[in-house]
């Protein structure tokens, strides 16, 4: 898991009025640890070298006399 | 009602019934008793439907006496309280649906009303499926028969409580982050994820779309084959449906498992294991060695970044909740508002990340699994966790052993091997190739067959 301190509780602050919710203060420690130890594996990660996601639709050879 | 009777399988209860020795009346009069007798203490059910059950079970006598051959005819069963049914109320283990009646049924509900089940109720979940209710909430939590100061595991809570109680025989459950097999481990029964796409979610209060399976719990391996059997199959009104063939699932349980490849990954699920987790484990794999099966280490080095799933699972769930949440927050149960909330502080590229992540893990894992046909894994690595723990708003989110196979949509059946020295149950899941439900049941039935970890019953 993450140093949680990788995410101070002044960014999950930030955050959350940047996304309008919020949060009791006697909960922000709480919410600091569980997005610090979900980010940690991406905040380890090379962006760039790892594999784009598959593509969200792919398309089937239409079947005679209609769509899939 | 007799202890051998509260705990019958399916198959049991199917002969006795076809040989008049017992009807499905007299077994639901029998749990429902029951029921009366040890719920007021396990809090399995959130809705009873006694007067459902015994019309259930006399429609189920009738097509008896007609000859009709449906193996869960008079199946007494409970569905978890996010599966909608019909007429009757779907909390969601949450006060803002405490009174809420949809007026249609989730498609497996229907699906095992068809195949002549006998509904005796509504089991509670963990509130939608993500938070344990903390003391005043509306609803209490289950309580594990094992031990009533642990967990039963969620967020199929009352549905593994239910289980191990001898109250039902098959309920269904939902997996995001391990929700099937979490309460299948601490509570000592069997529960079946299977793979993305296999069992319709329509109808099914979501909580991660991407993450989200529907499967059977049970008591053994072959119940759960026969449930999922009248579970699975294409339902257009699930977008993630898969149209594959859905297999005999019973068949492949008579078949041994000499040959069988067993992979155990190396990486990951044994980090910070409990020794009497790890000893149970390897007494597990001794056994299905000795039944024939080939065993060997594999390696899937991406799940040390399975954690992240925890992105895509909280971004999804404040997408499907964020209307209620921002106008009735007062309504979402402490420490679960947050913890939807938090979905709102993800980033976009924090979840495409995430996604990244998942589709090297699949990559990897589906490439290990070109050489063996099963993974096998401890489901937890520690059993059932006291209240006093989960309690705790600190308690978060632990890292677990079941979110790589939601990550990877693989079959996975999770089964008793064993048991602590303070008797709590221990499990070890079996994770098999998409669509091969097949395989990791043959494999479950032929150790459970070995062993007797399934036949012990909670103190109760």
């Amino acid at each position: 898991m993450s140093d949680p301190e990788e995410l101070t509780l002044e960014e999950v602050r930030e955050r959350a009025r940047a996304a309008g919710v919020t949060i009791a203060e006697t909960r922000l420690a709480m919410v600091r640890k569980l997005l610090a130890d979900a980010l940690a594996a991406v905040r380890a990660l090379d962006s760039r070298a790892i594999k784009t996601v598959e593509p969200a639709v792919t398309f089937a050879p239409r079947r005679e006399g209609g769509h899939e | 009602m007799s202890e051998e009777l509260a705990y019958a399988g399916i198959a049991e209860l199917g002969a006795r019934y076809r040989k008049r020795a017992l009807s499905p009346v007299e077994v639901t009069q029998a749990l429902l008793a029951r029921i009366e007798k040890l719920d007021p203490v396990l809090h399995a059910f959130v809705t009873l439907t006694p007067d459902r059950a015994m019309a259930d079970a006399r429609a189920a006598e009738e097509a008896l006496r007609r000859g009709d051959p449906r193996p869960l005819l008079g199946i007494p069963v409970g569905h978890k309280d996010i599966y909608l049914t019909q007429g009757i109320r779907t909390t969601g283990g949450s006060a803002l649906l405490a009174d809420w009646i949809p007026d249609s049924d989730a498609t497996c509900v229907g699906r095992w009303r068809t195949a002549g089940t006998v509904l005796l109720g509504k089991l509670i979940t963990h509130e939608f499926a993500f938070g344990i209710q903390f003391p005043g909430h509306r609803f209490p939590p289950a309580r594990n028969p094992w031990s009533l100061e642990h967990i039963p595991g969620g967020s199929s809570s009352g549905s593994g409580a239910a289980l191990a109680a001898g109250l039902v025989v098959g309920a269904t459950g939902s997996d995001t982050g391990g929700s099937i097999r979490g309460p299948a481990a601490f509570c000592g029964i069997v529960g079946l994820k299977p793979t993305y796409g296999r069992a319709s979610r329509a109808g099914v209060l979501s909580l991660s779309w991407t993450l989200d399976h529907t499967g059977p719990m049970a008591r053994t391996v072959e119940d759960c084959a026969y449930l999922l059997q009248a579970m699975a199959g294409h339902d257009p009104a699930d977008p993630a449906s898969s149209r594959a063939p859905v297999e005999d699932y019973l068949a492949p349980l008579r078949r041994d498992i000499r040959g069988v490849r067993l992979g155990v990954p190396r990486d990951y699920f044994f980090d910070a294991i409990d020794p009497e987790v790890e000893r149970a484990f390897n007494e597990a794999l001794d056994t299905l060695r000795r039944l024939g099966a080939e065993v060997r280490d594999v390696r899937i080095p991406s799940l040390a970044a399975t954690h992240s799933f925890l992105l895509i699972l909280m971004a999804e769930a404040f997408a499907y909740h964020e209307r209620d949440i921002r106008a009735h927050p007062e309504l979402y149960g402490d420490v679960l508002r947050e913890r939807i909330l938090a979905g709102a502080l993800v980033t976009a590229s924090e979840y495409m990340q995430a996604q990244r992540i998942r589709t090297e893990i699949c990559h990897e894992t589906a490439e290990v699994l070109r050489g063996v046909d099963v993974l096998v894994t401890p489901t937890t690595g520690k059993p059932a966790t006291p209240f006093t723990q989960a309690h705790n708003p600190d308690f978060g989110f632990p890292k677990s052993n079941m979110p790589p196979f939601n990550l990877t949509g693989s079959p996975t059946l999770a089964l008793p091997c064993g048991f602590s020295s303070s008797g709590l149950p221990l499990s070890f899941q079996l994770a098999g190739r998409a669509f091969e439900e097949g395989t990791v049941l043959r494999v479950g039935h032929a150790y459970e067959r070995a062993t007797a970890w399934h036949a012990r019953r909670p103190p109760l």
